[in-house]
């Protein structure tokens, strides 16, 4: 999908500082991390949201793996870190394309979920006004 | 898995042995409200297999796609599919991880609108 940034990042239109990848998925720090370790899991087929999965499909099952490994190369497996799918606007979801967030290295897990918030609420504003403009 | 699922609040719900609001189960997971809800709509979704954190899923597991396939369900129930939800797992301690059996959170901010 041309118009989509996560699938430019996997074609390498787009620059990304990748950590991990394989046939199914890549993972690349967060442009804007909300934390010490941001990281985003993006599976290569451009599925929309955690909606779309269809019945039997692994990718997510995948994607665990994948941030397992990510937390134990950057050295936060035992220590603790999150792993987590926003789905749709109210969910706070601002990229349509299915990824996953890992995240660790502070106490502030709740801020990091609340500032996601206030920026999709303040994102959703600045689309409708630059719409209606 | 004994010593684990007497002791283990999230062993005892899924074996009915512990109350809970239960609002989906199959034969791999079960989902209820969190017991102190933190927001509109908070369900935890469990394995009924004992597995302590995310990290100690194994390989061939594919535990959390049945996870994700009752999170799918779950927010289409509870109507918060399609305007917003959140899939979270706390890993180990300084993840947040509280009790010790797999488990994510399914919640969502907004009160579902329903029809």
């Amino acid at each position: 999908m041309d118009d989509c940034i996560f699938c430019r990042i996997i074609e390498g239109k787009v620059a990304a500082e990748r950590v991990y990848e394989d046939d199914q998925v890549v993972a690349f720090h967060d442009a804007y991390p909300a934390s010490p370790v941001h990281i985003l899991i993006v599976p290569r087929r451009h599925l929309p949201t955690l909606n779309d999965i269809p019945d039997g499909d692994t990718i997510l099952s995948h994607m665990g793996r994948v941030a397992r490994k990510i937390a134990e190369d950057l050295g936060v497996a035992e220590s603790g870190y999150r792993f987590f799918v926003n789905v749709n606007r109210e969910g706070g979801q601002v990229v349509f394309h299915l990824h996953a967030h890992v995240v660790s290295g502070n106490d502030f897990g709740t801020f990091i979920i609340k500032l996601a918030i206030g920026f999709a609420i303040l994102w959703r504003r600045l689309v409708k006004l630059a719409r209606g403009a | 898995m004994s010593d684990a699922s007497a002791e283990c609040v999230f062993c005892r719900i899924a074996q009915g042995k512990n109350p809970a609001e239960i609002v989906y189960q199959d034969e791999t997971v079960v989902a209820f409200w969190d017991a102190n809800p933190q927001y509109p709509v908070h369900i935890l979704i469990v394995p009924r297999r004992h597995i302590p954190t995310f990290n100690d899923i194994s390989s061939e597991d594919d535990i959390l796609c049945r996870i994700g396939q009752a999170a799918q369900k779950v927010a289409q129930q509870m109507g918060v599919a399609e305007s917003g939800y959140r899939v979270l797992f706390n890993v180990n301690r300084g993840g947040g991880q509280v009790i010790f059996h797999l488990h994510c959170h399914l919640f969502a901010r907004e009160a579902p609108s329903r029809a």
